[in-house]
């Protein structure tokens, strides 16, 4: 099966003779060489001509420090070159970058490697999901992207295996199931590529699957250590879960870690404890709404720092954990900056693993604040079987996954945003291997106190103190992206790619209308002397699915994929 | 003796045959089914129903014909497989308590017993006289295995 389709009539005629000008600076076609991935360059990712990894770099920054498209010329910003994928559910991947070639993944698992100078397709690969029914995939059947490695690029999926492939030529090097499909565990996210190793994390928060964080050797598949974020009785943290129910406890990891030279230490967000109903599991239910620090060696646990206690909303800490630094009050961090599903951006110290600061970005009631660096929550907004609750925010979090960026320059994060609270109760629930384990109903709602949908907003790092917000709508569900050249990238649903003033948030430039709304994060790489943006449209994702009133809202939104990668005339 | 023994196993083999052939009529029966013959648990005007509510509330996840789009297909071997081990009241129960997924809970019981008589009838089971009940759909370990 091909998902590849002729490129679409808009590619001829937005280009025309302007491709061809495109073309001429880099006379060496992608096929010529693959530069191999090397740890060396991993480690020094952010500043690389390419894409490498995820979020660009081990600190996962998503900044990028390309100044030729800056906040003087990107109004002058024009289509390169497009490819239609088709297909009609979301599109989530952050298209990587490694000399000329240029990766994407799709939804269902298909990966198409690119020409990142003139779209040219090099090849194509289909994971066969034919035999998975795809039943405990909760948000949508979607992926997010690659990690690059020597001579390979790998991919999780939904069925749980990891695949290694041939970056030059698409040939299967090899590939390991990790669990069983359709019992809980599904692979939606990016692995990450880290001395030698593969990393990767899983999904089923919503499927009473024990979530984990696996470590592959990168040559040959093999298990190096896995490490499950519910720990069994006698573990450290056992004594946080009633008898047996870490066994299907959640927990899961499925958006990319970021890594911590400085301490050799893996940084990874845990997701929701299952049942979502908490009165069903009494404990902090260790570590699921958590950062772990792992040792990347071993897998062992170092510390943690649990941004939701005891979990009945399902606020799960996945989002990226940034690593920068910052001055607070005077005195200089090296600090992880992480917006949560629970509303607060959270600023944690590396060295002594407290909490800095914690300031809302959102509505947010069920965390109420903060106690001797930790938080506490309101117990009246904690649902029962007899007893619906009304809080902030939905369960879609004021953020959910998309990638937030930390800029070094401004000192900002531009944080994605959406407006939402939820109606939550308990209801009758039950583990059947195969089916989703919630035991609460839930509609998402209007945020009382915003009648927008959604925002792109930037806080000073150093302060906490939000700086702007651009406010929308339509929900605002696409990751962020920000460069040397003053510029923040985000998408709308509504089909806009928009750059930023990164100081300001003024709108300085907004692409054509594409073909469908963004949920990606865009990238930037560089090819010879020319500087692109890429990004992927392709509505889907949670949001139309789980997203109660806001469902209504984003109906009306086309839907197809079709990348998108942009430079200066 | 050699000879005795085996007549002795044919006898003992023949037995739990026969013990093992009453014992999975006995099953079968206490889940409401003949062998090869699927239970008659809902009415043909309840799958119609059903199928205007799923078109209506579901079909914009699972697809117009159930094969699935950003949530599971709904029916085929890949949904309710003898792997997979569902019965009726575990597929009824969790469609009634968290479906549709935008807003759970949010339908009629009338219209989940339509739903589930859909289900089943687009995974093989046939209609028959009896309505299907709430009592009848939450205390039933019918299989539900694609037919």
């Amino acid at each position: 099966m091909t998902i590849i389709h002729a490129p679409h009539p808009r590619r001829r005629l937005w280009l025309g003779i302007a491709l061809a000008a495109t073309l001429a600076p880099v006379a060496a076609s992608a096929g010529a060489g693959y530069p191999a991935v090397t740890s060396a360059r991993l480690a020094k990712a952010a500043t690389d001509n390419g894409w490498l990894m995820f979020r660009r770099d081990y600190a996962g920054n998503s900044y990028a420090p390309f100044r030729q498209i800056n906040t003087r010329n990107v109004a002058g910003l024009t289509l390169a070159w497009s490819y239609r994928i088709g297909m009609k559910q979301g599109f989530e991947s952050s298209p990587i970058v490694n000399g000329r070639y240029l990766f994407v993944t799709t939804p269902l698992d298909h990966l198409i490697a690119f020409d990142a100078v003139t779209g040219k397709v090099l090849w194509t690969y289909a994971k066969n999901l034919a035999d998975t029914g795809l039943k405990t995939v909760c948000c949508d059947v979607v992926n997010r992207g690659v990690a690059l490695y020597g001579d390979n690029v790998y991919m999780a999926t939904l069925d749980n295996y990891v695949v290694a492939l041939n970056a030059r030529t698409g040939k299967v090097v090899w590939q390991k199931q990790l669990e069983p499909a359709d019992v809980g565990y599904a692979m939606t996210l990016a692995p990450l590529a880290l001395k030698g190793m593969v990393i990767v994390g899983t999904s089923g928060g919503e499927y009473g699957a024990r979530d984990f964080v696996e470590a592959l050797d990168a040559r040959t598949g093999r298990e190096l250590w896995r490490t499950y974020s519910t720990p069994a009785p006698g573990q450290p943290g056992g004594n946080t879960w009633p008898k047996g129910m870490y066994k299907t406890g959640g927990g899961s990891t499925w958006l990319t870690g970021t890594y911590d030279a400085s301490t050799n230490t893996l940084l990874w967000g845990v997701g929701n404890p299952g049942p979502w109903l908490a009165t069903l599991r009494p404990g902090k239910n260790l570590y699921t709404d958590s950062v772990e620090a792992l040792n990347p060696a071993t897998g062992r646990r170092k510390w943690y720092y649990q941004y939701t206690p005891h979990d009945s909303w399902d606020y799960d800490g996945v989002n990226t954990p940034v690593i920068t630094s910052l001055t607070y009050h005077g005195k200089r961090y090296q600090a992880i900056i992480h917006a949560d599903r629970n509303g607060w951006l959270y600023a944690i110290n590396l060295r002594t693993h407290k909490l800095i600061y914690a300031v809302r970005f959102a509505h947010a009631t069920s965390v109420a604040g903060f106690k001797d660096g930790l938080p506490y929550t309101n117990n009246a907004l904690r649902p029962t079987l007899t007893r619906q609750v009304f809080t902030c925010p939905s369960f879609l979090g004021g953020k959910n996954w998309w990638p937030v960026s930390v800029d070094p320059r401004t000192h900002m994060v531009y944080v994605p945003t959406i407006h939402t609270c939820m109606t939550m109760k308990g209801a009758p629930s039950f583990y059947k291997a195969g089916l989703p384990y919630l035991g609460e109903t839930f509609k998402v709602v209007h945020d009382p106190l915003d009648h927008n949908w959604g925002a792109l907003q930037a806080f000073d790092i150093d302060t906490g103190t939000r700086v702007w917000d651009h406010e929308s709508k339509l929900p605002w569900d696409a990751g962020a992206m920000s460069t040397a050249g003053g510029l923040v990238f985000s998408g709308t649903v509504n089909g806009h790619l928009l750059a930023f003033d990164a100081r300001t948030g003024r709108v300085l430039w907004r692409s054509p209308t594409l073909a469908s709304g963004i949920i990606a994060p865009p990238v930037t790489y560089r090819v010879g002397d020319r500087q692109y943006v890429a990004i992927l449209a392709g509505y889907g994702g949670g949001v139309p699915i789980w997203g109660g009133q806001m469902v209504k809202a984003v109906a009306h939104v086309p839907r197809g994929g079709e990348l998108y990668v942009f430079s200066l005339k | 003796m050699s000879s005795r023994s085996s007549k002795r196993s044919a006898g003992t083999r023949t037995l739990q045959a026969t013990a093992c052939a009453l014992l999975l009529t006995a099953l079968l029966a206490q889940r409401g089914e003949a062998a090869g013959a699927p239970p008659a648990l809902y009415t043909p005007a309840q799958a119609q129903q059903g199928h205007a509510v799923f078109e209506r509330h579901c079909a914009v996840c699972h697809g117009r014909h159930l094969e699935g789009g950003v949530g599971p297909a709904l029916t085929g071997g890949k949904f309710a497989s003898v792997k997979a081990g569902f019965t009726v009241q575990q597929i009824f129960e969790f469609l009634s308590v968290d479906m549709p997924a935008d807003a759970p809970g949010s339908l009629t019981a009338r219209q989940y017993l339509e739903l589930m008589a859909f289900l089943l009838q687009q995974n093989g089971y046939p209609a028959g006289k009896t309505t299907l009940t709430a009592r009848i759909a939450s205390g039933s370990t019918v299989a539900l295995v694609y037919r």
